[in-house]
């Protein structure tokens, strides 16, 4: 589902947040992308969904060669991917609803389509009380909560999150986490980049791991 | 699904309109300016125009005879001018009839002939001239002064100042016109621009959660573009409006006066297909703006 060759990336002239990283992740996996702050984690996801090009290396995601996508077929790539970000940037001046329906609009689903799946998303979320409140009023777990469905409006095959715990109390990370475990049991392949080594342990998964920009750890590859 | 796109995208602009505030008002001001500069130069170079092709309908050269001309020379003057090519048509006005028209036009006042002895009006040729010879001035100056060597001749007048002189200010206005029109357009393509820069920042996190999820470049950036069109539009509008009523307004004084402009085929406003030019130009200068922003601020 996702696989890197020999990637490398530089920032600027000599800052290189990536060495010559090689990753398969198969379809239906569920990966924890680990390593303290500055490993690299988030350009390696940000290089799947096509935020950031490699600097040499080839990328391929469902199948497509990200690095030689044309600038027009990127939004087919990123209609395969849900991403969740760490501060969520979820729209402070819209509803929990308004904040999926913006992600059914730009994507043409037809308008009840979208509300039945909307109103499925926030019940499988335990959202659907807080529909119609914006984000400020609801609490960060919530928030979060609110950022997955988000990112599974548009049925991603591959879901990444970026630190989906690190704002949240243990308890709060645990449900979120069951969440994510869900919907990698109906078949989206799940990357999971996070410094929290405890979560990592507890879950038992595959787990790769980064150091300076290499990986020096893989116990599924 | 296209329509229910398109009405949510025509909604998403309208709502950014409002939203924009005074930003949006300096944009739609802008154009509003602009637009109106260029319609009043417009306006009157299309009347000034039309004062002149008026006029130019009923040129005359009048050419004056001396008075020993005999009637041999007299017709082979009459036989030349007809073969000059920017003549249309050849009158000849004899003394007698001169004087006639004299003392028509200045019925009344019969008094002023008394003192006239002989006959002091000169017999003249009039000749209509053809509309496509009447383009440069320096043309009709050259054509006159050949035909004041002919033979018999005493003189030729035209009304070369007048032509020349409004046919040399509707030139300066269609110069001023592109001149203003150009600074104008870009300094308000320039106020669309920056208010669209700070629409794009007001919905920095909007853009970029679309570009996450997959939406195209084309429906992010349809509304800012959409905005920037209505801005112009709107603008434009405001502008024919200003500029119709001042119109009115003027003809309603103009009107006042015995003798106004209205006689000589002016006093006529902008043609609908101008009207729609104009409101296109500001339509396609907001748009032109937002283009630019989107550009430099939305990359893909």
């Amino acid at each position: 589902m996702i696989q890197l060759f020999r990637v490398h990336k530089t920032f600027g002239k000599d800052v290189e947040a990536l060495t010559d990283v090689s990753l398969d992740i198969r379809k239906g996996e569920f990966v924890f992308l680990t390593g303290s702050s500055g490993a690299g984690k988030t350009t390696l996801l940000r290089l799947i969904f096509r935020d950031l090009l490699p600097t040499s290396g080839q990328i391929l995601v469902a199948g497509r060669n990200v690095v030689r996508l044309r600038e027009r077929q990127v939004p087919a790539l990123r209609r395969m991917v849900g991403v969740i970000f760490q501060d969520f940037k979820l729209l402070m001046d819209r509803t929990v609803a308004e904040n999926l329906h913006v992600v059914a609009r730009a994507l043409g689903t037809p308008e009840a389509a979208a509300r039945r799946k909307i109103g499925y998303l926030l019940r499988q979320m335990g959202l659907l009380h807080r529909a119609n409140q914006t984000p400020y009023r609801i609490s960060g777990g919530e928030q979060q909560r609110v950022a997955i469905a988000r990112a599974l409006m548009n049925d991603p095959l591959i879901l990444m999150a970026d630190e989906p715990t690190g704002n949240l109390d243990a308890e709060l990370a645990a449900d979120v986490l069951r969440l994510l475990r869900e919907v990698n049991a109906r078949g989206t392949t799940i990357l999971l980049a996070t410094h929290n080594a405890t979560l990592v342990k507890e879950q038992a998964k595959r787990t790769v791991v980064l150091k300076g920009g290499r990986i020096v750890e893989d116990n599924g590859a | 699904m296209r329509l229910t796109r398109l009405w949510s995208v025509l909604g998403d602009a309208l709502g950014n309109l409002r939203r924009g505030g005074w930003g949006g008002l300096a944009a739609v001001g802008a154009i509003t300016v602009s637009s109106l500069i260029l319609g009043i130069l417009w306006l009157l170079a299309v009347n000034l125009q039309a004062i002149l092709s008026d006029w130019k309908g009923q040129f005359e050269v009048v050419v004056f005879l001396r008075d020993d001309i005999t009637a041999d020379q007299r017709e082979l003057l009459r036989r030349r001018l007809q073969g000059e090519a920017a003549v249309a048509a050849v009158q000849y006005t004899s003394k007698e009839e001169a004087l006639a028209f004299f003392k028509r036009d200045l019925r009344g006042q019969a008094s002023l002939l008394e003192g006239l002895g002989e006959n002091p009006l000169p017999a003249s040729f009039q000749l209509r001239i053809r509309e496509e010879h009447q383009t440069g001035p320096g043309m009709m100056r050259a054509f006159v002064t050949s035909l004041e060597r002919l033979e018999g001749v005493e003189e030729v007048l035209y009304g070369h100042e007048w032509v020349d002189q409004i046919g040399r200010l509707v030139s300066v206005l269609h110069v001023a016109g592109w001149v203003v029109g150009t600074i104008l357009g870009a300094a308000a393509v320039f106020i669309v621009a920056n208010t669209i820069r700070l629409a794009v920042y007001t919905r920095a996190d909007e853009i970029e959660i679309l570009r996450l999820v997959g939406a195209t470049r084309g429906y992010i950036r349809a509304p800012f573009i959409l905005e920037g069109l209505f801005q112009g539009l709107l603008g434009a509008a405001l502008a024919l409006l200003l500029l119709f009523a001042g119109y009115r307004f003027l003809v309603w004084r103009l009107g006042l006066a015995p003798a106004g402009l209205l006689a000589l085929g002016a006093g006529r406003f902008l043609e609908p297909l101008q009207v729609a030019g104009l409101l296109v130009a500001g339509a396609v200068l907001g748009g032109m703006g937002s283009l630019l922003s989107v550009r430099r601020f939305l990359k893909a």
